[in-house]
């Protein structure tokens, strides 16, 4: 069975938001309009991270994306307490619209911040969204699944041709946009596929590992006399 | 007194009316442009996806296009109005304005091709019993929740399950994917 994982590598990141945008357009991430984003209620699925050097401040600034990091050991599921939130058999930390009563245990949990919550209606069904993403009600918690919905799609096609899922048949909305080709998605589980082969760098770590969240979001760290 | 009191009644009942209307608590139903009997087509041992092509194809099952009923109705004399409707659409070469009948939730993934070419599903354990039906139906013959789609996940998983212990496959995998809500939830 499949282990999704992301691979980022923060040496090809130019912070450039390609793939804050991909996201956004991919799954009809609301825009909350000034006065909510004020208040820090700005939804981004994705979002790029900056980071000064410690030794050189203000020479180097490091980008890091950070979608939903989609921890092996998450902590926002355990607080759930409607299952609206779980981890799937492989691997992807599904978020479950219709289950959510919106207590927002879930963001308290989160140690990355990347889930969000509906204050308002901020948007209704209309043409020129993505008809393969429902777009979320007032009142739920809403957040990055691998773009889950072309995973279901993928998966229906193999299905039908009775067949396995190949690699790339799969990919998130990001990793496509990436234009420096930073983020690599792919199957962990499969040990020849580019991702776990780069997940085995010795550049690569993880954010907050120290928690014991285990993400399947790999970032690999500068080259030589960076970071 | 009487005269004032009728007509605020009948001023709010309206308003609710509307109200509800507009909230899609009450709807008309849909009235299509041609009287299409799937009684006739289906007495003649048509299968349903001799016209709803896509649903061995796609996601959607779609009405068909307009060329596949001139196929058969394109020639000879005929008495009845809906057919002669029927010709005049063909001739200019227009499709058909069907108005769609069911429609799932938008967070609901639903492909019609897995359930129609691999589990191969009756079209009526979803639609109803649409061989009876004379006219074309104003709304859902049922109405599904998602018990309708879990009892049968669930019963599927079981022959999965009985099939993979035998064949010493991935028993646990056919049993979780099946029925984890993310395959259909989106």
């Amino acid at each position: 069975m499949a282990l999704w994982g992301m691979v980022i590598d923060l040496d090809r990141c130019t912070g450039c938001q390609a793939c804050v945008m991909a996201c956004k357009a991919e799954n009809n991430v609301p825009a909350v309009g000034q006065k909510e984003a004020e208040r820090g209620r700005i939804i981004s699925w994705m979002q790029v991270l900056t980071e000064t050097d410690e030794e050189h401040h203000s020479e180097k600034m490091r980008f890091i994306p950070r979608p939903c990091l989609q921890c092996d050991d998450p902590p926002c599921t355990k607080v759930c307490p409607v299952y609206a939130t779980y981890r799937n058999p492989e691997g992807i930390i599904a978020q479950i619209y219709n289950r959510c009563i919106g207590c927002r245990f879930c963001m308290a949990a989160c140690p990355y911040n990347a889930k969000y919550f509906n204050w308002y209606t901020y948007q209704k069904e209309k043409p020129g969204q993505n008809p393969d993403v429902s777009v979320r009600e007032k009142g739920v918690v809403e957040k990055c699944t691998f773009c889950h919905h072309r995973l279901q799609k993928a998966r229906e096609r193999a299905h039908a041709e009775k067949r396995e899922i190949e690699p790339g048949e799969y990919n998130t909305a990001c990793a496509q946009a990436c234009p420096a080709q930073a983020i690599i998605f792919g199957d962990l589980a499969d040990p020849g596929s580019e991702v776990s082969k780069l997940a085995r760098s010795p550049r690569a770590f993880k954010l907050q590992e120290e928690l014991g969240t285990k993400p399947k979001v790999i970032y690999l760290t500068e080259g030589e006399g960076g970071g | 007194m009487g005269v004032k009191r009728v007509v605020l009644i009948v001023v709010v009942g309206l308003g609710i009316l509307t109200w509800a209307y507009s909230a899609g608590w009450v709807s008309g139903g849909v009235s299509q442009p041609i009287a299409f009997p799937h009684k006739t087509h289906l007495d003649l041992k048509l299968p349903c996806a001799g016209c709803h092509q896509r649903a061995e194809k796609g996601a959607v099952a779609g009405r068909p296009p307009t060329s596949l009923c001139m196929a058969c109705h394109a020639g000879g004399d005929t008495k009845s109005a809906e057919i002669k409707k029927l010709r005049s659409y063909g001739e200019k070469g227009r499709e058909i304005p069907w108005q769609r009948v069911w429609r799932l939730p938008s967070h609901v993934f639903f492909p019609h091709r897995p359930h129609v070419v691999v589990a191969k599903i009756n079209c009526q354990s979803c639609h109803g019993p649409m061989e009876t039906l004379t006219k074309p139906p104003a709304t859902p013959l049922k109405t599904l929740d998602m018990n309708d789609c879990i009892a049968c996940h669930e019963s599927r998983e079981k022959a999965v399950m009985a099939k993979a212990t035998t064949a010493q496959a991935h028993p646990k995998a056919a049993r979780s994917l099946l029925n984890d809500c993310n395959t259909c939830h989106r």
